[in-house]
């Protein structure tokens, strides 16, 4: 494409931009101001609560504490509990053993009763258990 | 070629009789007692005790932590044992068990293993008593005492090494043994 001398100069030729037009690019400077200037106060407004937890230590102060004792609350019950579990598991398994030995005494008693009983009957001394050995036959009439 | 079936079968011949060995070694010390469950109706006093290996060994430890010395000696006694368990039944009156229920106990006692040491036998009144141990090698492996009288009908096994001369020679008073012989706890009951 070529462009003669006269085309341009037609083309750059200076332009009348109109009246107001001072006025419409001051109105477009102050809009983008405008713009520029709300944001960042909406992002304060957000974060104000935190400046003004900034300024109540006490408060600040006040909730570590709550939290503080709760947890060491959480941890007392829980240990407490912990305790009272183990120990009444303790206590079960003592009071089992207790059972066992009872009832193992009570075997043991009974095995004796029934073994002497047997031995007497057989006109056996209760020191004297035959082995196998020494198969012991007695009858009575 | 033809030794190979002859080495087979000898291996083979080998296996069978460790077979039979072990389980001549491991046979069951314990006896069924599930049959005299019926006479539960007719006793009037039933003492039933079920002691296996776990709750031997926790009367064991507990005994353990007692410092004296009759505590000493049954735990000596039950430290190796690996079960008791006694059914006794008393009847008000004779003859309420038939021979049927002491054959099915005497049955067992006939297993490889099991031999008769003491017998008793009242002809004019009908009891048999007996002992019964049952050994591996030369270590008692369990023993079983059958007491059939007229009003009474008892079985007594004890499974494991059996102390049976300590047993018999258990003293008449025992420091927690107190109570009455027929005391209902746990494992076992009684009804009156």
């Amino acid at each position: 494409m070529h462009f003669s001398e006269d085309d341009l100069r037609a083309a750059l030729k200076r332009k009348d931009p109109g009246e107001g037009f001072t006025q419409r690019v001051m109105a477009r400077v102050n809009q983008a101001d405008a713009k520029n200037k709300t944001s960042p106060a909406t992002e304060k407004s957000r974060w104000l609560w935190l400046r003004r937890w900034n300024l109540r230590p006490a408060w600040t102060f006040a909730v570590v504490a709550v939290l503080f004792l709760s947890f060491a609350w959480a941890g007392y019950e829980y240990s407490e509990y912990r305790h009272q579990k183990i120990a009444r598991e303790n206590q079960q398994r003592l009071e089992q053993a207790e059972e066992a030995r009872d009832q193992a005494i009570l075997a043991l008693r009974i095995a004796r009763n029934k073994l002497n009983h047997v031995l007497q009957h057989a006109q056996l001394p209760a020191d004297a258990i035959p082995s196998e050995n020494d198969k012991i036959r007695r009858q009575r009439l | 070629m033809n030794r190979v079936p002859g080495t087979l079968m000898r291996i083979l011949v080998g296996l069978v009789l460790c077979c039979f060995a072990a389980r001549g070694y491991g046979q069951n010390a314990r006896l069924q007692l599930a049959n005299l469950e019926k006479l539960s109706d007719k006793a009037s006093h039933i003492t039933e005790v079920t002691l296996d290996g776990a709750l031997l060994e926790l009367a064991a430890k507990f005994m353990e932590m007692d410092d004296d010395p009759e505590a000493a000696q049954l735990k000596d006694i039950i430290k190796n044992l690996k079960g008791i368990y006694i059914k006794s039944f008393e009847f008000d009156e004779a003859s309420q068990y038939s021979q049927a229920d002491v054959e099915a106990i005497r049955t067992q006692l006939t297993a490889p293993g099991w031999a008769r040491i003491v017998t008793d036998v009242n002809k004019r009144t009908g009891e048999k008593n007996e002992i019964y141990l049952l050994k591996n090698g030369k270590q008692i492996a369990g023993v079983a005492i059958l007491v059939a009288e007229a009003r009474e009908l008892t079985v007594v096994n004890i499974v494991g090494p059996v102390p049976i001369e300590k047993i018999a020679a258990i003293e008449n008073q025992f420091k927690h043994g107190n109570k009455e012989e027929h005391k209902k706890k746990g494992g076992s009951h009684e009804k009156k």
